[in-house]
């Protein structure tokens, strides 16, 4: 009796740690800040278990019984906590409060055990030893799950399953308790009943949790995150499985490793390439330093302008080796002079000539990116062509957002520009497009540098072909007072997504 | 969950005008032994009326003038201030894009570069999302309600739409006002706004409420304290052909440093005029220090103040003014705000009293913006004016900085945190209010006829106060000056 008493108490306790545990390692990863979750988190935990403990003075008989329900409700609460906050985040605006709620609930839950199972032994033992023994099993439990957690459950099983799993060895003590205090129990077979179907739930759980994470993180990160900071303008986080290392802002992609190299040779050579003698490059965002590694193919070109508003961001892409690895270290080339400025301040401020431009901008999600993509942006941008310049301008999928990406086309055209709009095909993206614009007729070019792997110069006109899903659509420019793309984007990604 | 530490929060009282004008009020006496100047032509009051009237004068290449503000820099209700984080607007904030009508509107705007080959400049027109309206516990874009309407709602906008779509296409109701007032319905002036929309089965407190906002946001008065003519004037006058309005980090503030680069030489600050005496077929203009004898006077000061300082004023029109308050918030860091809308330039509440704020910082061409400085507005439109001139000049500055944060705590719970300094400005006659009769008073269209060489310019002259009135005035008495010297 004693022995397998104990058991349950070092099981249970270890279980309300993880949940405690889980929730403060989920927090960190979707919402940052860690010193700050975890604090939050146990604060509210414990003080949660005192509430717990004082509430249970209020239960006088029955105890066994009640105990059995709290095991079934934390097994059944702890064990999808984890898959509702992480659906939670993913889908609506309440993570915060939803995840300080379970967090309280389980901590009452929690709080009732110890007190509830020490009255319950308190006729088998000494008071003295009851106390005891109970709170020794308890901090071993605690000890044992706060070792098992880093080392086992998060890398093996996840926290999704993780939770689920405890949740099981939670229903399983209820269970278990059913026969162990048989003598003490009434109504045995109602509860052995329903920790059986409480036992079934969190086992479907346990075996669908790849699904259900599925769901979350089509709104969040599928893989392992290898890196993650805030900095003052943006969340950056690098992803990876196996060979794919994925970089996001603000949980918006901006390249797989696997496929990049589509990206980045689409958006530099077409323009580049089609430059007679160019000398001098400017580069308006691409803190990955990838668009650079492109550029730096050309011996010619003697410097290389490269302004990002980020400065965590361009250090990272220069000195982790994995990313440098990446860009070839593009960063450390003498012709590559770095700006940390926001681009359209800078745009008007500064008044070097520049043979080649590449606007390489996060798609225009609000407002405030929005102003990178207007008729005043493009014409400030133009005063810096030379008199060959072109300059290339990303420009959202023109099968996704067909509106968006003709809107930007019309936007460079009220510029005063020429436009040349083409597309290619990024797995990890989809269809993505690009718009070449410039003061006078572009025309491709003759010849490619050597080694790309995706363009060639038989299969570039195939580029600047659109077919029909994808043609030109009649769209007003995107001005300052009226931005029109910000809205059409919202509309157009709207409309896929549902 | 953030600890609320209660911030320190600076700031204090400032452009306290009334000191100046009370002395004018209270007839303090006149200087003993001024110095005597000759000079043409004098304009009384560097405000957008005084300046307009100046630069008209320089372009028209006539340089025997001064012009005398009470103040110590010149704007009037144009003028701005500034602090480490952003220029900022101290009243008017915005022109909204001028009409075919405003000329002079248009030809100052060209000279500013504003306006370029019938193309306004996309810099100065204001960004989107240009206005967000707080309704229901969240934000919608623009101001005009249109999230949880109801039938009844609907209707009645619809049926207002239509009814000032009507007015538009009249004719009668233009900026200026002065070009359409011939074939304008005299008969809207005889009732208030509020009876006006009663006439009209209008009941829908959410209606109401908009109309109630247009009247304080533009006259600083309540709808029942406003003329149905000027009511009806804010919806029927103007029909933008671009999307704007035009507007700067310092607001109309702008205009006034670009009007004073070409007229600065001209103005004379510190300069309170005490008298204006006719002698002859001249006037003198006294001052404390200098008795400027001229043939010709641009009284571009708030008239409200020529019966305490030129003689033989004789009665004034139907004026009465409304009293203002604005402040300018330092933002540290951008508050958490209900909802998921992005902050827009300007940002109004339904059902409060206030008018809501504008963000200083909105104009810019950055992406990312930490600090910025939010202009609050709030027009004491409930009560009479005179109870909430006595108001404004009786509550200390944490009063009113308490009744500011109290007013935008319900959209930003946690605006205490943000704020560290709120300057405050107390405007006792902040603004001409179009009340019943104001716009067909014969008293004031005789005033703004102008007649001899003692010319009113004021914006109050036109019946509402509207930068484009005050630069039409200016102009105009510009022009009747130059032909009757």
């Amino acid at each position: 009796m004693s022995l397998v008493l104990f058991i349950s108490v070092f099981l249970i306790s270890a279980c309300g740690l993880i949940y405690e545990l889980v929730a403060g390692t989920l927090a960190s990863y979707l919402v940052g800040d860690s010193v700050f979750q975890f604090s939050t988190i146990i604060g509210c935990y414990l003080f949660s278990m005192g509430i717990g403990s004082a509430l249970s003075r209020y239960i006088q008989r029955g105890l066994v019984h009640r105990f059995i329900w709290i095991e079934l409700m934390i097994g059944l609460i702890g064990g999808f906590s984890s898959a509702v906050l992480f659906l939670a985040f993913a889908y609506t605006q309440a993570f915060a409060f939803l995840m300080y709620f379970v967090v309280t609930v389980i901590g009452i839950l929690v709080g009732l055990e110890i007190p509830l199972l020490i009255r319950i032994v308190r006729g088998h033992f000494d008071f003295r030893d009851a106390v005891a023994h109970v709170l020794t099993f308890d901090y071993i439990g605690a000890l044992a799950a706060s070792l098992l957690f880093p080392i086992v459950l998060v890398p093996r099983l996840g926290l999704v399953r993780s939770a689920m799993l405890f949740g099981i060895i939670n229903a399983g003590v209820a269970l278990w308790s059913t026969y162990l205090f048989a003598a003490q129990l009434g109504a045995r077979r109602l509860l052995r009943g329903v920790s059986a179907v409480v036992l079934a739930i969190l086992l479907g759980g346990l075996l669908e949790a790849k699904r259900i994470t599925a769901v979350a993180e089509d709104n969040i990160y599928a893989d392992e995150i290898i890196f993650a900071r805030d900095t003052r303008y943006q969340r950056i986080v690098l992803t990876r499985f196996k060979d794919d290392l994925r970089l996001f802002l603000n949980s918006h992609l901006q390249f797989s490793s696997r496929d990049e190299y589509r990206y980045h040779e689409s958006l530099v050579h077409p323009g580049l390439a089609a430059i007679p003698a160019p000398r001098r490059v400017l580069v308006l965002g691409g803190g990955d330093g990838l668009a650079l590694r492109e550029i730096l193919k050309y011996p010619q070109i003697e410097s290389i302008t490269l302004v990002d508003l980020d400065p965590e961001m361009t250090r990272l892409f220069r000195s982790n080796p994995m990313l440098t690895a990446l860009n070839h270290g593009s960063f450390l080339s003498p012709k590559v002079h770095v700006v940390n400025a926001d681009a359209f301040p800078w745009i008007d401020s500064d008044s070097a000539s520049f043979d080649f431009i590449v606007v390489d901008f996060p798609d225009p999600t609000n407002y405030a990116l929005g102003k990178l993509y207007t008729t005043a942006f493009y014409r400030a941008v133009a005063r810096h062509l030379s008199a060959q310049g072109l300059l290339v301008v990303q420009s959202t999928s023109p099968m996704f957002a067909r509106d968006s990406f003709w809107c930007i086309e019309a936007t460079l055209r009220q510029a005063g520009l020429q436009t040349a709009p083409y597309h290619v095909y990024v797995p990890s993206f989809g269809e993505w497009g690009f718009i070449i614009a410039s003061l006078r007729d572009y025309s491709m070019p003759k010849s490619l540098p050597p080694g790309l792997r995706f363009l060639s110069v038989p299969t570039l006109p195939a580029l600047f072909q659109f077919p029909p899903d994808m043609a030109h659509m009649p769209m007003p420019p995107n001005t300052l007072n009226d931005q029109v793309l910000v809205r059409a984007y919202d509309r157009d990604w709207k409309d896929i997504s549902h | 969950m953030t600890a609320k530490g209660e911030r320190l929060l600076a700031g204090s009282f400032v452009n306290d005008d009334f000191v100046r004008g009370h002395q004018i009020r209270d007839r303090a006496p006149l200087p003993a032994m001024p110095r005597e100047e000759r000079i043409p032509l004098v304009i009384v009051g560097g405000g957008i009326a005084g300046l307009s009237a100046a630069w008209r004068l320089r372009n028209r290449g006539f340089r025997d003038f001064v012009l005398l503000e009470m103040n110590d820099r010149a704007g009037g209700n144009a003028r701005s201030g500034r602090n480490e984080v952003s220029a900022y607007p101290w009243a008017a904030h915005y022109v909204p894009v001028p009409g075919p009508k405003a000329v002079y509107v248009r030809e100052l705007f060209e000279e500013l570069g504003v306006l370029r080959d019938g193309v306004w400049n996309e810099r100065f027109l204001c960004f989107s999302p240009q206005e967000r309206l707080f309704l229901y516990g969240k934000w919608q874009e623009g101001i005009e309600p249109a999230i949880g309407l109801t039938r009844k709602d609907r209707e009645q906008f619809q049926r207002l739409e239509d009814a000032f779509g009507a007015f538009r296409a009249s004719g009668g109701f233009t900026i200026p006002v002065e070009l359409g007032l011939s074939h304008s319905p005299p008969d809207l002036d005889k009732r208030s706004f509020a009876d006006w929309l009663r006439e009209q089965r209008v009941d829908s407190s959410l209606v109401l409420w908009y109309m109630n906002y247009c009247c304080r946001d533009d006259y600083g008065a309540m709808a029942a304290d406003t003329s149905a003519w000027a009511g009806v004037h804010y919806f029927a006058s103007r029909a933008p052909e671009e999307k704007g309005p035009l507007t700067w980090p310092e607001g109309n503030g702008w205009i006034t440093a670009q009007l004073f680069d070409r007229v600065g030489s001209f103005v004379r600050t510190g300069q309170m005029v005490r008298r204006i005496e006719r002698q002859g077929n001249r006037y003198l203009v006294l001052t404390d220090t200098v008795r400027y004898v001229t043939d010709a006077v641009i009284f571009a000061a708030p008239t409200f103040l020529a019966p305490y300082l030129v003689e033989d004023f004789g009665p004034l029109p139907k004026f009465e003014y409304s009293p203002w308050l604005t402040a300018n918030l330092t933002i540290d860091r951008p508050p958490r705000g209900a909802g998921t809308i992005e902050r827009a330039w300007d940002n109004v509440v339904a059902h409060s009293p206030t008018l809501g704020y504008v963000d200083a910082t909105h104009q810019t061409l950055r992406s990312q913006v930490d600090r910025t400085v939010w202009t609050f507005y709030w027009a004491l439109a409930e009560g009479s004016p005179a109870a909430n001139r006595a108001l404004l000049l009786r509550k200390d500055w944490r009063y009113w900085s308490e009744a500011i944060l109290h007013d935008l705590e319900r959209v930003h719970p946690d605006i205490r945190s943000c704020v560290s300094r709120i300057d405050i400005m107390r405007m006792g006659h902040a603004m001409v209010r179009p009340v019943v009769g104001a716009i067909f008073d014969p008293l004031r269209r005789k005033l703004a006829r102008g007649e001899g060489r003692l010319l009113f310019a004021n914006s109050d002259a036109s019946g509402l106060s509207l930068f484009e009135e005050a630069q039409f005035r200016g102009v105009e008495a510009a022009e009747k000056a130059l032909h009757r010297l």
